[in-house]
């Protein structure tokens, strides 16, 4: 019971935080700059971390086995995930706009997770697990392939923010667009823009807005390029732990299951994202910019494929790795 | 002292000798000559402006500079490979077209068209777009072999994929039947495919990794400042020696070669090799998994507790490499079937015990196998995966016991539901009656009259009699039957050495194979470097290295003495 209650306490306390951070963040865009907020933003960031760990955890005593055995305990996982790839680029201190779309990706994870939609869910399974998943591999293959997922999206939402930057005619920052996502893209933005405003005030504001847009660009393209082989890395790790397990379980390291399959689609789409990456021979600009082009298209198309693999397959219940599907709640 | 920094050049030749002589702690001696001042800001250094020593700064002089020698010496051993030229540059090259020539002229028409030809397959197997069609190309066919049922009868594809009314305008049964797209991952299409997927790997990892590879390995001093400028990344550094660059780039872990005012360092050389370890890694799988598909023997049986069956006879081979084994003559008896069950009554786990036994009747082996825990024996393993309700043991007023065979009603996944009848009366009239039972699990059996009224329901242990109309039941026992896959598995070895290689290898594909080169042009250090992956981590890494090198000043003769 006191473990119902400090879950209930921790998913409220770390979805208001995070609600909180992403108001700053719109005031920081929408108004201006305050540095007092943007330390505080990095606070809550730490906060939401801490108090998703400390939900696993309780969960993890209360149940007494690693909490990924449901769609409910893998998304908790997945906002677990963001949170830690926002700590680990900013522990880094490189300067990257992975935090544009880590706190953005958490809050949605953790919006929908705790949202009335899965909770039937979580306080009926949490005590069961399944005999096919008492193993240790269970934490081994889900948390990486968790991580894994939480990274390649995290990098294939940096391509598509390249995209959406290069194929609009004008970044109008300071407009009030109404699509949210994309104004997340642009927290970054800001602050670099007004680094460089001090800069090159003497400069046109048009060559400067070019220049700005190149650079912002060539950056989007490294980081999701870096945090894409990341993931990739996770994701075979994931998959071949799952192979081997699966030979544990099921008396085969291969079954063409629906998951399996679809995980390895994901896997064949990063492989062709990172091989249209090896243009070793391309030197001229507009050559590079055409295959970060590509490339981004490709890592556009691993995000959807991505939400299929995670979801698609759990909604449709089929095959052996239906244990966390949707259908669950009615019964 | 003085003198010698004053005069940059004498420096140099000076120090290009003793280096040549490889002993770094001569190294030393001289750069006692020097005057420290800390780190260097950045904002300094392509300025290369910086105010004569004052006094002050000459007292500062002892504590860095002993840090410096203290480095240094530490890092004595591992320095320089002078002598070692570097790897020659067209070894295979060379050794190929002396094979050609070595040919009889009379076979070599034959001969040199064979060759042609087979680079012209490679080359067009290496291709780029081409390796990227193929696998797209499996993705593509993966996911329509989730979208389409597998496995189905042909009356099913029939019923879905009607000729009048065609998915998408053309998807009809023909289609799906003819291109085999009923059994995606085996059809001729898909597994066609991966052959060519596995052919432009090799044509790959031999055509562009391996050259890519040699090409990397083939260090070389750039003489000329151009050449370094060109780098993706390049920076000066003035009042700077080589040496105090080439120690900080070694304490960053870069392999460092000197020679004379030149510099050549590099780091993360694997990252270079990786990916060639991939492919190799996936051909190995691949190579696995066509002879797990070719040579594996699959079996699956459904044996009631307490009886037993023989390996052989439930093996079936998979493929034309199947051969059965010695262990086939083995015994299998299980020995006990039973379930736990959580609270809520849901399933937790399935043991069966099982004992293996020679055709003599020697026990081998024995152990409780559950699903995650399978039991392994002279290369076939037996798996848990299912479970039945074989029969139900119970005494009718007081006779007995009796075995009642129970009919599976309803078989779907985890809802299994079994049933019996226990005729009364007399059991050869046309509408006989009875007593039917219903089971879900081996824990609670559900109890129905002769008019199909529910009755009771009993717990096999619970020892407690039920009475329906005027016949008193016990259930003795509930008798369970375990659900067994078998299998043998040539493949697996290959294929998990192939998942251990692919795992490694892809991690450390992530590490990035720097290179730096810098150049001695008088008092200033020209440095440019590239890396393949870490592109902005490098250039970051790099100018933090540059801000830990101590400038050099030079002293006037005049604060000396």
């Amino acid at each position: 019971m006191i473990f119902t209650t400090l879950e209930h306490i921790l998913t409220h306390i770390s979805f208001s935080i995070i609600s909180i951070v992403i108001t700053i963040h719109l005031m920081i865009l929408l108004v201006h700059e305050i540095v007092g907020l943007r330390d505080s933003l990095e606070k809550g960031m730490i906060a939401t971390f801490f108090s998703i760990t400390g939900l696993l955890v309780s969960r993890w005593i209360s149940s007494g086995h690693f909490p990924l055995s449901n769609l409910y305990e893998s998304l908790i996982f997945l906002s677990f995930s963001f949170s830690i790839i926002h700590m680990i680029s900013k522990m880094g201190n490189h300067k990257n706009d992975l935090s544009t779309i880590t706190v953005p990706s958490t809050i949605f994870t953790q919006g929908f997770t705790t949202s009335g939609f899965l909770t039937e869910m979580h306080q009926y399974q949490s005590a069961i697990l399944v005999p096919a998943l008492q193993s240790q591999w269970l934490m081994m293959h889900v948390s990486m392939m968790l991580l894994s997922y939480a990274s390649l999206l995290c990098g294939s939402l940096l391509s598509v923010a390249l995209l959406v930057i290069t194929f609009r005619k004008n970044i109008d920052i300071f407009c009030k667009g109404n699509n949210f996502l994309i104004k997340s893209f642009f927290f970054g933005e800001i602050q670099y823009l007004n680094e460089k405003r001090s800069v090159f005030k003497n400069t046109s504001f048009l060559s400067f807005q070019n220049y700005y847009k190149y650079q912002l660009t060539q950056r989007l393209d490294y980081w999701s390029y870096r945090v894409i082989s990341l993931g990739f890395t996770l994701l075979t790790m994931g998959i071949l732990c799952g192979a081997v397990w699966a030979n544990e379980a099921w008396g085969s390291y291969w079954n063409w299951d629906p998951k399996e399959t679809w995980a390895f689609i994901t896997w064949t789409i990063f492989a062709i994202y990172l091989h249209t990456r090896t243009g070793i021979h391309i030197r001229s600009r507009t050559n590079r910019s055409l295959q970060s082009m590509n490339s981004a298209l490709v890592a556009s198309m691993g995000f959807l494929i991505i939400w299929i693999c995670y979801f698609g397959i759990n909604l449709l219940g089929i095959g052996l790795h239906s244990y966390g599907s949707f259908t669950l709640t009615s019964t | 002292m003085s003198s010698l920094l004053l005069n940059p050049n004498r420096t140099f030749s000076l120090l290009s000798q003793q280096v040549l002589k490889a002993s770094f702690s001569s190294l030393c001696s001289i750069s006692n000559a020097r005057i420290l001042l800390g780190s260097r800001p950045t904002a300094h250094r392509v300025v290369g402006f910086k105010p004569r020593a004052s006094r002050d700064s000459f007292d500062a002089e002892a504590l860095p500079e002993s840090n410096t020698k203290k480095k240094s010496r530490n890092n004595n051993k591992k320095i320089i490979l002078f002598g070692s030229a570097p790897p020659p540059l067209s070894e295979e090259r060379g050794g190929r077209a002396g094979n050609a020539n070595g040919k009889p002229a009379a076979e070599g028409s034959s001969w040199v068209f064979l060759q042609r030809a087979f680079k012209k397959v490679l080359a067009v197997l290496s291709n780029l777009p081409l390796a990227i069609g193929e696998m797209s190309t499996i993705a593509a066919l993966m996911a329509l072999g989730t979208v389409i049922d597998q496995g189905e009868a042909p009356d099913y594809y029939f019923q879905k994929y009607p000729e009048e009314n065609p998915v998408f305008g053309f998807v009809t049964w023909r289609w799906v039947l003819a291109l085999g797209f009923d059994h995606m991952f085996t059809s001729p299409v898909f597994l066609g495919m991966l052959i060519l997927l596995a052919a432009s790997l090799m044509a790959c990892t031999y055509t562009t990794q391996i050259p890519l590879v040699k090409v990397a390995r083939r260090w070389s001093f750039m003489h000329s400042a151009d050449a370094i400028r060109k780098q993706d990344f390049a920076d000066s550094l003035p009042r700077a020696s080589i040496q105090d660059l080439g120690i900080i780039l070694m304490g960053a872990g870069y392999e460092i070669f000197l020679k004379g005012p030149s510099l050549y360092a590099f780091k993360g050389m694997a990252g270079r090799f990786a990916p060639i370890g991939v492919h190799l890694a996936m051909l190995l799988i691949m190579a696995g998994g066509t002879l797990s598909a070719a040579g594996s023997f699959r079996g699956s049986v459904t044996v009631p507790q307490g009886l037993n069956f023989v390996v052989g006879d439930v093996m079936n081979p998979n493929g034309f490499l199947s051969f059965p084994s010695q262990a086939f003559d083995t015994e299998v008896h299980v020995n006990r079937f039973y379930m736990d069950y959580y609270d809520s009554g849901e399933v937790s786990q399935f043991y069966t015990d099982i004992s293996l036994y020679s055709l003599d009747g020697k026990e081998l082996m024995r152990k409780t196998i559950r699903v995650n825990d399978p039991l392994r024996y002279g290369g076939f393993t037996i798996y848990q995966t299912d479970w039945g309700f074989s029969a139900l043991q119970i005494t009718k007023n007081g006779e007995g016991p009796f075995n009642l065979a129970m009919a599976p009603l309803q078989l779907n996944g985890d809802k299994k539901l079994f049933g019996t009848f226990l005729p009364i009366g007399d059991a050869d009239s046309p509408n006989v009656k009875g007593i039917s039972m219903l089971a879900r699990d081996l824990q609670s059996i559900v109890l129905y009259d002769q008019e199909g009224k529910f009755a009771g329901v009993r717990r096999p242990s619970s020892k407690l009699p039920i009475d329906i109309d005027g016949t008193r039941i016990f259930i003795e026992d509930a008798i369970g039957s375990s659900g067994l896959d078998l299998k043998t598995d040539p493949g697996v070895p290959l294929v998990y050495a192939g998942f251990g290689a692919l795992m490694l290898t892809t991690c450390i594909s992530y590490y990035s194979h720097s290179q730096i080169w810098a150049l001695q042009d008088g008092t200033t250090v020209i440095l440019g470097g590239k890396t393949n992956r870490a592109k902005l981590e490098f250039s970051d890494e790099v100018n933090q290295l540059l801000d830990e090198v101590p400038e050099l000043v030079t002293i006037d003769k005049n604060l000396n003495g």
